[in-house]
């Protein structure tokens, strides 16, 4: 007997128990559907976070950053680098020299959130808490973007650079060369003059999909004259601008790690932040490449945990479908019988049966697929991370559907052709 | 093949057959039955329950192997057979007709007919052909497209005749094919038989009734595992066609 009449016979046999087939695929559809939503949702938030941090970062991950960032953190704090540093502000412009000055460092840019008030354009006042106050090699050695408008502000003048979802923040769009007023939390207000506005997020994310539908608004200054956290410098005894982060850019990416360990032997040894921190603070140093790596591998963790889950569910739908033929075939003991009588060989009936369970894993599959992306995306847009299916566990899928579908259907339907005809012609 | 051709030679040859099945003490269903079946003919095989009437069966059928002697189908020797052979044959030579009719109760009049030759692998345009012809042929045309539950006793029986004609098999065996059916449809179901014999088909038929077996040409009784006698029928019943070639 050709493949395609055991398909139009087993296909007649599925249709013939609509209920039944559903039910019994529904465990398959629940597996596949899990698995599918877990893998997506793991490869969207993967997806997120590279290009999160990878906006931050003037290369193209794949090709390996040079960057690290140095924060203080709590001692023993698990994870990278915090949203605006962990710890407080210690790092001194000492110690920025003193960094600039090691091996195989091509800039430090330092960073430090300064606390506003509000900001007002053009009689408008909106509620901000924070900016963020660097230097201008944060937009041409990091990239933290490209800009749409204008350029970088100059260090000691009173401009600003604001990204595209602060431009667009006020009723009327701010443009470059306009005048805002940034409030400080202490009340005092600066105003200054817009230099840039950043367009979208740096193009490395791009291979990510478009991960800021909403990005927060965000407004940089130059560290003189908005920032103004100061503390006494251990080293030279002067009162200096102290930030909370850093970012360290190695001349290339080959050196990074050698450079890391060399920005970390400075902070270990006799460095200001290492005097102004308390003792239950460290110093971070986590190159881009390492936390990329770190975000991967827990969100790997959480896809494999997750899949685990799936496989058993997968199981017992195999279970369900192995269950179900076997049903099936004693039901059907008579009508093997006659088939058998017909002419029908063993393997037919085997062959029949086993097509039967393979339709079944894969229309599980398919709607598990189905059902899967569906979900996926649903969590994916209710998370607001960018929508990313990975197409081959698509094929995946189909090919686990088909081999669920074989497993389950081997035994019942070895048991089928085995039956003898005269038994089962004698069977009521 | 004309009924010329197919006169002289047997279609279905048991040679002292005997079958013993083990329960407990051994029980001697067939022992020692030898019988040919000549091509064209019409045997009635007669006996009280427990006379080995279904075994003999099974055996002629291909279903089951003696435990002694020999089967020879469309000259072949069943016993020497793989089982995957013996299906084969049983397929190709032997069409089998069911008192309780036996058809697939999903598949309608016509895919029922079409069922032994998909196992022999005929191609779908000649199938299909033949199934319409052979639905004619049983006076169902009109009832292709209707299932098993559409259709009267007597019209399954029909289906069922039909298929066991699908391959053109040497021998048609048909196991009290009027035992579920009324007397009025039983008779039209015989008078099928009758033309089909006419048209020099080879049936051999297990039946209780006495004036059901009086259609064939010859009868056999069978009791206790063994041929009692074997009757000529003198004017055999022949609803239509009547009389003598």
């Amino acid at each position: 007997m050709d493949l395609l009449e055991s398909l139009r016979m087993a296909w007649r046999t599925i249709r013939g128990h609509r209920l039944r087939s559903t039910l019994t695929t529904l465990g398959v559809v629940i597996g596949i559907g899990a698995v599918i939503t877990f893998v997506t949702l793991g490869a969207s938030l993967q997806g997120a976070i590279v290009s999160d941090v990878a906006a931050g970062s003037s290369n193209d991950v794949a090709g390996g950053s040079p960057e690290m960032t140095v924060v203080s953190q709590l001692q023993s704090a698990a994870g990278g680098p915090g949203e605006g540093g962990g710890g407080p502000a210690v790092f001194t412009e000492h110690d920025i020299r003193q960094l600039q000055q090691t091996e195989g460092v091509e800039t430090v840019v330092p960073a430090g959130t300064v606390s506003l008030s509000g900001v007002t354009y053009s009689g408008q006042s909106i509620a901000k808490s924070t900016m963020t106050a660097t230097t201008p090699a944060y937009f041409s050695q990091t990239g933290a973007g490209n800009f749409s408008a204008g350029g970088s502000f100059s260090l000691g003048e009173r401009e600003v650079v604001l990204n595209g979802a602060a431009a667009s923040i006020f009723d009327q769009n701010v443009s470059v060369g306009d005048s805002i007023t940034v409030t400080r939390s202490s009340g005092t207000t600066i105003n200054a003059t817009v230099a840039g506005i950043l367009g979208g997020n740096s193009g490395s994310s791009g291979e990510f999909g478009s991960s800021d539908d909403s990005p927060p608004p965000e407004i940089y200054g130059p560290t003189d004259p908005f920032h103004e956290t100061r503390l006494v410098s251990p080293a030279t005894g002067e009162n200096q601008r102290v930030y909370s982060q850093l970012t360290v850019v190695a001349v290339d990416h080959d050196q990074v790690d050698q450079v890391a360990t060399r920005v970390t032997d400075y902070f270990t040894a006799d460095s200001d932040a290492q005097g102004l921190l308390s003792s239950s603070y460290e110093v971070s140093v986590q190159t881009v490449d390492a936390s990329v790596k770190q975000m991967q591998s827990l969100v790997n963790t959480f896809t494999s945990f997750v899949t685990g889950i799936a496989v058993i569910s997968l199981i017992v739908g195999a279970i369900g479908i192995a269950n179900i033929m076997l049903v099936s075939v004693t039901e059907r003991t008579r009508e093997i019988g006659i088939m058998k009588a017909v002419g029908f060989q063993n393997r037919d009936i085997l062959q029949l049966f086993l097509v039967e369970a393979v339709i079944l894993g894969l229309f599980g599959s398919v709607f598990g697929i189905f059902l899967g992306v569906l979900a996926g995306y649903g969590a994916t847009m209710f998370l607001t991370l960018p929508f990313v299916f990975p197409i081959e566990w698509a094929g995946i899928a189909v090919a686990v559907g088909v081999l669920v579908g074989v497993i389950a259907g081997l035994y019942p339907a070895w048991n089928g052709a085995r039956i003898d005809p005269i038994e089962a012609l004698r069977h009521a | 093949m004309s009924v010329n051709e197919r006169t002289n030679q047997t279609a279905v040859a048991v040679q002292d057959a005997r079958k013993t099945y083990q329960v407990g003490e051994p029980v001697h269903a067939l022992d020692g039955v030898s019988l040919a079946l000549k091509r064209g003919s019409y045997t009635a095989v007669m006996g009280p329950s427990g006379s080995g009437k279904s075994t003999l069966m099974n055996l002629i059928g291909c279903l089951d192997t003696p435990t002694e002697g020999r089967v020879i189908a469309h000259g072949k020797d069943v016993t020497q057979l793989s089982s995957r052979e013996r299906t084969r044959l049983r397929g190709s030579e032997i069409g089998f007709v069911f008192q309780t009719f036996n058809l697939m109760p999903r598949l309608t009049a016509q895919e029922n007919i079409v069922q032994p030759m998909v196992a022999q692998s005929v191609s779908r345009s000649e199938r299909d052909e033949r199934a319409k012809q052979l639905l004619e042929r049983v006076g169902l045309g009109d009832r292709a497209d209707h299932r098993p539950n559409e259709l009267s006793g007597g019209q399954r029986q029909r289906v069922s005749i039909a298929r066991a004609l699908a391959n053109d098999p040497a021998l048609i065996l048909a196991d009290e094919p009027t035992g579920n059916l009324d007397s009025e449809t039983g008779a039209s179901i015989m008078e099928l038989f009758s033309e089909l014999h006419e048209a020099g088909n080879t049936i051999l038929m297990v039946t209780h009734e006495r004036d059901i077996a009086e259609h064939a040409d010859t009868i056999i009784h069978l009791r206790d595992g063994v041929i009692e006698r074997e009757e000529t029928v003198d004017a055999p019943v022949r609803p239509t066609v009547g009389g003598d070639p």
